[in-house]
């Protein structure tokens, strides 16, 4: 197995890791630290300290210790320049003095400061670089189980055999390759029999090499998992379960003296690790840090694998490590001495955080020398050594020092602590804030005992009463991309898209909807040419487009008409089956929300049309409002059962009688009108109306047929010219005709009368929403008023453009195009009540320079519907 | 939030399925005073504690039910379709 360390190959055996690969091969040095970028090598090796972070193939900030290798992964290191033996930014040390405690608080106290200092500091300091081109894939899975176990050692193994042999499903979630947690790395291998034991049984599934870095509510855990299969970076799994046991263990942490983070100063654990699980001894001469009983028990491995013991060293007699990037003696009270090696047998914390996240309550132990969960909510059990099971307190040294580094996240040091308790503060969260010790990337895991306990002797009090910071989820971190999940977004697609396709539109998203914007021609793809195409081809031909992403409900029943009298501001129980009426819907304020037509096609079925983006809400508003009246009514969404398009122009008639079943005069079909009939052999619902201001039908046909019924159509107009036409066309064509658009010539306060609508409310009904609202407005001077605007010239003002009187803001425009048949630039605008008449002069912010528009409060083109209704 | 709610038709599943509606509340009157309806629009109780509140269950059956959270805690304590209690 190959891996590529900075561009330089290397080899790796099976069941390395990439950090283990790489001390074989002789990297000594791992990272370079946060803020004064000190070597720092292997600590932990169990991914739970920062030291070996990473890039690995364009992933930054990877624990290289935990992370298996793989042929031909590729490793870069972090922060560290030129390299990460030699790192010139190393001399930042030197620089420490003007580096104190809180030196951002103390230093950037102006924000032209901060910004001068900003980009440097970004780029010394920090970890891992994200390179954009970075493309990984990421998914989601959701899991349920009777039982989740957290944790793969012996007390999670035993936790979840009971639970399986009960006939529970179970999942076991381990972080590490293998299961057996400190088990791995000593000699007495027997617990591999209980793993095989588990791995038989059909209703436990295991999850390796997976964190659970969160304990929300509802007993859910946010796993995530490295490399599921080849073809995923990471995926996140949601797992429910009904019982979760916390059974993480307790993880070792470092001990404090001079030079406590040098290379070559290791955990107990991790040279119990690398010896057992890579056959990798580091070190030849061992110095042994720690008390009596600890070290006996790792003497016995150091012997085995023939490492010389040339000190055993109490916690509280160690001065300092001595050496420039690695190891050369250990300088203790009774001497100094030579080794390459420090191993320190570090106090050992429960890693309960899970079950803290759960609700439990975390209590100081003294005798345990921890904080144990208590008070634990039911649903949720801490096994092993979690809950403080076989561990007892153990020597622990406070000694105040600049180079004795307390959080290796952040290069926080012991007098950083005690200097930040003297400077006010004295609480462990304030600590942790104004020092950042705990908040760096191993989540205060390393740091937090002993940051807790320099606060407890720094403010007089015991550790009990210092308590320890909250946890909270995300821990360990967890990379955005596996949150976001598959990049994919969803999209919806009319039944007529690929006929769109073929006819060259270019595409615009509205919600998740693709729709033409508009066509290309065979001579242009230039969008204002083409849409003058379009818009021509409307006003004097005929044009087609596609209006099936409108929201379209089927409203049922006797009582139907009862409900949309209750919400529509118009009135819909007296509307004739066979016509068609525009419906306006208010909220409780009278604010404007939603509009469309509803259609009456028989006594009790109407069809109602919302805009594109309301219609879940509308029909959620129906139901809403159904409930509790007793009414005969039933409301079904058919928005995705239907497509739909718009004929409209002079020659729609024409074009359309060639395929329609049903007589399409004005005496026979008129104006808001509607019927069922074939069109081009498909059953389908006509609406005669205009949005865009011509004769036209809405024809809303089985989804299934759409596409047979639009190129039927296409196919009929020919012969007169006929023209697809986009969203950019429909919107000139509407401005021409005034119709407003809700939620963009509307806002979050319009009400009918401002937006000039006064005729679609119909304050004599007994009830509808927002009545007691607009009875009171209707008699009311109104805030604003909607307006139109005529402005000579062709410079088009951008939406929002200001209104301007008096070199005040007055006024903003709403929707504004050129128009071909007024020959000038016409719009929407809100203006004060004042300038709401015809004629009146409006001062309008274009390009920078203000222009004389004048008021319209009549449509711009048709002024009397004359067209409309031939 | 991640808790879990039992739709009467559905059974228990993830808030993540249902859309909030709010408060249950009493519409006022059409003559009520102004100061009422601006309450109703506007005012919420805001309980922390025990609080009867609106769900649609958007990503299920898409029918409204009531509940009675905590709102402290989040736990549910029951569930049903409007006008029955389920139990």
């Amino acid at each position: 197995m190959k891996i590529r360390f900075n561009g330089k190959e290397i080899d790796a055996q099976q069941g390395d890791t990439i950090a283990s690969a790489l001390y074989r091969n002789g990297q000594r040095i791992f990272s370079r630290s946060f803020k004064y970028h000190r070597p720092r090598g292997l600590l932990c090796c169990s991914g739970k300290c920062p030291n070996c972070m990473m890039n690995v193939d364009g992933t930054p900030n990877i624990r290289t210790c935990v992370t298996p290798a793989r042929d031909g992964l590729e490793i870069k290191h972090q922060n560290a320049y030129p390299s990460l033996d030699t790192d010139w930014l190393s001399l930042s040390q030197r620089f420490d003095w003007l580096m104190p405690v809180g030196w951002y608080y103390k230093t950037f106290t102006h924000p032209a400061i901060w910004h001068a200092a900003e980009p440097w500091i970004r780029k010394a300091a920090g970890l891992g670089e994200l390179l954009p081109a970075k493309s990984a894939e990421y998914e989601h899975s959701w899991m349920h189980a009777a039982t989740a176990v957290i944790g793969g050692g012996a007390s999670g193994i035993a936790a979840a055999l009971a639970a399986a042999g009960a006939g529970e499903s179970v999942v076991l979630v381990d972080d590490q390759t293998e299961l057996g947690g400190k088990r791995r790395y000593r000699k007495d291998q027997t617990y591999r029999e209980s793993i095989a034991k588990l791995a038989s049984l059909p209703n436990v599934k295991m999850l390796h090499g997976s964190y659970c870095f969160g304990l929300y509510e509802g007993n859910l855990l946010g796993v995530l998992q490295a490399r599921p299969h080849p073809g995923a970076a990471e995926r996140l799994v949601h797992l429910r379960a009904r019982r979760v046991v916390v059974a993480t263990g307790a993880f070792e942490t470092p001990l404090l003296f001079r030079n406590n983070d040098l290379p070559g100063v290791m955990l107990s654990s991790a040279a119990q690790r690398l010896y057992r699980l890579h056959g990798i001894i580091a070190g030849s001469r061992a110095a042994v840090v720690g008390d009596p009983t600890r070290i006996e028990e790792i003497e016995a491995d150091l012997e085995e694998a023939g490492v010389s013991v040339v000190a055993r060293i109490l916690p509280g007699d160690v001065i300092e490590a001595v050496g420039n990037s690695s190891v050369t003696a250990i300088r203790a009270r009774d001497g100094t001495f030579p080794c390459d090696w420090i191993v320190v047998c570090g106090p050992l914390v429960p890693d309960a955080g899970l079950a803290a996240q759960g609700g439990a309550k975390l209590i100081w132990n003294e005798e345990r020398g921890a904080f144990l969960p208590a008070n634990l909510p039911s649903g949720i059990s801490v096994a092993g050594s979690a809950s403080g099971e076989g561990l007892s307190a153990s020597t622990r040294p406070l000694p105040k020092g600049k180079r004795t580094f307390v959080c290796i996240c952040a290069d926080v040091s012991s007098q950083d602590l005690c200097d930040g308790v003297s400077e006010g503060f004295d609480h462990i969260e304030t600590l942790k804030r104004y020092t950042t010790a705990t908040m760096g990337p191993c989540q205060g895991r390393m740091c937090q005992l002993n940051a807790i306990g320099i606060c407890a002797r720094e403010s007089g009090r015991n550790v009990a009463e210092t308590g320890v910071t909250t946890s909270r989820p995300p821990n360990p971190s967890v990379t955005l991309g596996a949150l976001a999940g598959a990049r994919h977004h969803p999209i919806r697609r009319t039944p007529m898209h690929y006929a769109h396709e073929e006819l060259g539109a270019v595409w615009m998203d509205m919600g998740d909807w693709k729709r033409p914007r508009y066509y290309r021609t065979s001579t242009s793809s230039v969008e204002h040419d083409c849409v003058q195409d379009e818009y021509w081809a409307v006003r004097k031909g005929v044009g087609v487009i596609d209006v099936s992403t409108l929201g379209k409900l089927e409203v049922r029943g006797l009582d139907a008409g009862l409900l949309l009298d209750k919400i529509y501001t118009h009135r819909f129980s007296d509307l004739r089956p066979g016509r068609v009426r525009y419906a306006l819907m208010c909220d409780e304020s009278g604010v404007i929300l939603d509009d469309g037509t509803i259609s009456r096609l028989s006594g009790d079925r109407y069809f109602v049309t919302t805009t594109t983006g309301n219609l879940d809400f509308v029909n959620q508003w129906l139901e809403w409002y159904a409930i509790g009246t007793g009414w005969d009514v039933q409301i079904t969404n058919v928005t995705g059962g239907y497509g739909a398009m718009n004929i409209a122009g002079p020659k729609a008639r024409e074009v359309l009688a060639n395929l329609a079943s049903c007589d399409l005069s004005t005496v026979e079909f008129p104006y808001m009108a509607c019927k069922e009939a074939q069109v081009a052999g498909v059953p389908a619902i006509l609406l005669r109306i205009g949005f865009v201001g011509e004769t036209g039908w809405e024809i809303h046909c089985p989804a299934e047929s759409a596409e047979q019924v639009w190129r039927a159509i296409l196919e009929a107009g020919r012969s007169s010219a006929i023209q697809p036409f986009g969203v950019e066309a429909q919107r000139l064509l509407r401005l021409e005709k005034r119709h407003v658009i809700i939620g963009v010539d509307t806002d979050a306060l319009t009400n009918p009368y401002e937006a000039g609508m006064s005729w679609t409310t119909k304050l004599d009904k007994p009830d509808f929403v927002g009545k007691a609202e607009l009875s009171r407005a209707v008699n009311s001077p109104p805030r604003e008023m909607l307006v139109g605007f005529v402005l000579p010239g062709k410079d088009v003002p951008a939406d929002g453009s200001a209104i301007v009187s008096a070199g005040r803001p007055a006024g903003r425009v709403t929707s504004s195009r050129y128009s071909p048949f007024r020959q000038a630039v016409i719009g929407l605008a809100w203006v004060s009540p004042g300038k709401a008449e015809e004629g009146v002069n409006i001062q309008v912010r274009v390009n920078g320079n203000l222009a004389s528009a004048s008021v319209t409060m009549q449509a711009f083109y048709d002024q009397d519907g004359a067209r409309l209704r031939q | 939030m991640s808790f879990l709610l039992r739709c009467p038709n559905c059974g228990e599943r993830s808030v993540y399925e249902f859309r909030f509606g709010g408060e249950i509340t009493q519409r006022p009157a059409l003559d009520a005073p102004a100061a009422d309806w601006v309450a109703y629009r506007f005012h919420r109780v805001n309980v922390a504690g025990l609080q009867t509140e609106w769900w649609f269950h958007r990503s299920g059956c898409r029918q409204w039910l009531q509940a009675r959270r905590n709102t402290i805690s989040n736990e549910v304590v029951e569930t049903y379709l409007p006008g029955g209690k389920s139990s």
